[in-house]
C-alpha cells in the first residue's frame, strides 16, 4: 500500500505558471513558482488580492491545469493523470475548504460529510459512523441533521472542515477559510484547523490574507504578482514584526 | 497511482435520493415543470382515448382502422414539443443555479458521469411523475366527458377500460421525452470546469 509510505514532500511544484488569455490580453496569474511542502506542515500562502493565491491553490488541488511547470502530489505528477485518476485524487488525497463554505444546500450536515465517502466507495454504516465522529470532533454533535441554511457561518465552515477530512486526505486546501467569518469565529476556525493538523498529521495549505493565520502556520509563502516573494517561518515573521 | 487504485463510486440509490432531495428542495420550480408535463401528456392521453371511444360508439369494433385526425396528431405533437422545450428550459435553469454545487461535487471526487447521472435522473423523475398524473388525468377526462353525455354509457366504459394501454404508452412517452430533454442540460453540467463553476456567483 503506497498510502502507508511516508513521502517527505506532500506537494512539490516546479516552475509553476498559469496564463489566462482574455481576448487580446494575457494575464500571468502565476509566474514560475517552485516550492516544496512537507508532510504535516501548516502552510499559509499570503498576498494581496489578485496575487495568484487562488490560482496556485487550484493548480495544487488538481482543479485547473497549469500553462507551464509541474505539480507533484506524493511524488505523482498530476498532469499525467486522466480524468478518472484526477477524480480519485480529489476524492481521497485532497480535502477542500472554501471561503463560501460550499455545502450542498439540499443535504444535512451528516449527508454533506458523507458525500465524499460515497464517491470513495465507503459502505453506508462506516460512512455514517465516520461522519458522526467527524462532526462531533468539530463540535457539531448536536447539529447532525441540520441543513446548511439552519447553521451559522462558523458552523457551516465546521461542517466543511469535517467534510474535507472525510476520506483522511493527505492535504487540506483551504481557500480564504475565514474570509466570510467575523474575527472571533475566524479565530475558532483557525484554531480548529491547527488542532486537526497536529492531531491527524494532515498537511494544511491555506490561501489567505488573514494575518491571524500567521500564528499557527509553520511557514508562510508570500506571493506577489504571481511570483514567490519570500518564504518565512513563523519565527521570522514575528521577529520582523517586532522590529 | 494504479497500485492503489480503488473505485470511485456513486451508487444509483444514492444518486436517486440526491435527485429526489434536489427536486423537493426546489419544489416550486419542479412543480411548474411537472405541471407542463402533466398538461402535455394529459392532452395526448385524452386525445387517443377519445378516438377509441368515438370509434367504439360509431359501432365499429375496428378500433385500429382509423386513428385520430391529422390535425389532432399535430396538436398533440406540438403539445409534446412545448412540453419538451419546457423541460429543457427548466433543467438549464436548474444547472445554472447549481454551478457552485456542481463545482463542489467535482472537488469532492465526482466524475463527469456522476453529474450527468444526477441531472438525467432528476429530469426522468419529473417526467415519470408528470407522466403518471397526466396520462391518468387525460384518460379520466376523456372517459367522464363521454360517459355523462353518451346515450350508451356502458359502451363508453368498456371502450375506456380497453384503452388503458394508452395510459401506459403515454407514461412511457413522457419518461422518454423528459430523458431526451434532459440530455443537453445534463451534459453541459457534467462538462463544467470545477474552477469556473466555483467562481460563478448566482
Amino acid at each position: 500500500m503506497a498510502s502507508t509510505l511516508r513521502y517527505e514532500y506532500t506537494v512539490e511544484t516546479e516552475d509553476l505558471a498559469k496564463t489566462y488569455v482574455m481576448g487580446p490580453v494575457s494575464v500571468k496569474a502565476l509566474d514560475g513558482i517552485s516550492v516544496k511542502i512537507r508532510r504535516g506542515e501548516y502552510l499559509s500562502i499570503m498576498g494581496p488580492s489578485g496575487s495568484g493565491k487562488t490560482t496556485f491553490f487550484n493548480m495544487v488541488g488538481g482543479l485547473d491545469r497549469p500553462t507551464r511547470g509541474k505539480v507533484y502530489i506524493d511524488e505523482v505528477d498530476i498532469a499525467k493523470l486522466d480524468a478518472y485518476e484526477l477524480a480519485w485524487l480529489r476524492a481521497r488525497k485532497i480535502g477542500y475548504i472554501f471561503q463560501t463554505f460550499n455545502l450542498i444546500p439540499v443535504l444535512t450536515a451528516m449527508e454533506n460529510v458523507s458525500l465524499p465517502m460515497i464517491f470513495a466507495g465507503v459502505g453506508r454504516e462506516e460512512r455514517l459512523k465516520r461522519a458522526r465522529e467527524l462532526l462531533e470532533r468539530v463540535g457539531l454533535g448536536n447539529r447532525l441533521d441540520h441543513k446548511p441554511s439552519e447553521l451559522s457561518g462558523g458552523q457551516q465552515q465546521r461542517v466543511a472542515i469535517a467534510r474535507a477530512l472525510a476520506n483522511n486526505p493527505v492535504i487540506v486546501l483551504a481557500d480564504e477559510p475565514t474570509g466570510n467569518l467575523d474575527l472571533h469565529t475566524g479565530l475558532d476556525i483557525i484554531n480548529l484547523l491547527k488542532t486537526l493538523n497536529t492531531e491527524k498529521g494532515v498537511t494544511i495549505i491555506t490561501a489567505t490574507h488573514d494575518l491571524k493565520m500567521i500564528d499557527v502556520s509553520d511557514r508562510i509563502f508570500w506571493i506577489r504578482d504571481g511570483k514567490l516573494e519570500r518564504i518565512e517561518t513563523r519565527a521570522q515573521v514575528s521577529a520582523r514584526a517586532e522590529e | 497511482m494504479s497500485r492503489e487504485k480503488q473505485e470511485i463510486t456513486f451508487p444509483l440509490s444514492e444518486a436517486i435520493s440526491f435527485a429526489v432531495e434536489s427536486i423537493r428542495r426546489r419544489f416550486s420550480r419542479a412543480l411548474i415543470t411537472v405541471i407542463s408535463i402533466v398538461l402535455g401528456i394529459a392532452f395526448l392521453s385524452a386525445l387517443l382515448t377519445i378516438t377509441r371511444i368515438v370509434s367504439a360508439l360509431s359501432g365499429g369494433l375496428s378500433q385500429t382502422s382509423q386513428g385520430p385526425p391529422l390535425y389532432q396528431i399535430w396538436m398533440a405533437a406540438i403539445a409534446l414539443l412545448v412540453c419538451g422545450v419546457g423541460i429543457i428550459n427548466s433543467m438549464l435553469m436548474s444547472v445554472t443555479e447549481r454551478y457552485k454545487e456542481i463545482g463542489t461535487l467535482k472537488t469532492l471526487g465526482a466524475e463527469d458521469i456522476h453529474i450527468l447521472e444526477l441531472f438525467l435522473i432528476e429530469g426522468t423523475l419529473m417526467g415519470l411523475i408528470g407522466g403518471i398524473i397526466g396520462a391518468f388525468g387525460g384518460w379520466l377526462v376523456a372517459f367522464v366527458m363521454y360517459y355523462v353525455q353518451s346515450s350508451s354509457p356502458q359502451l363508453v366504459l368498456q371502450a375506456s377500460l380497453s384503452s388503458l394501454d394508452i395510459v401506459g404508452i403515454s407514461i412511457v412517452l413522457s419518461v422518454i421525452l423528459s430523458l431526451v430533454s434532459s440530455i443537453v442540460p445534463a451534459y453541459m453540467a457534467s462538462k463544467l470546469n470545477p474552477v469556473e463553476a466555483l467562481r460563478y456567483e448566482v
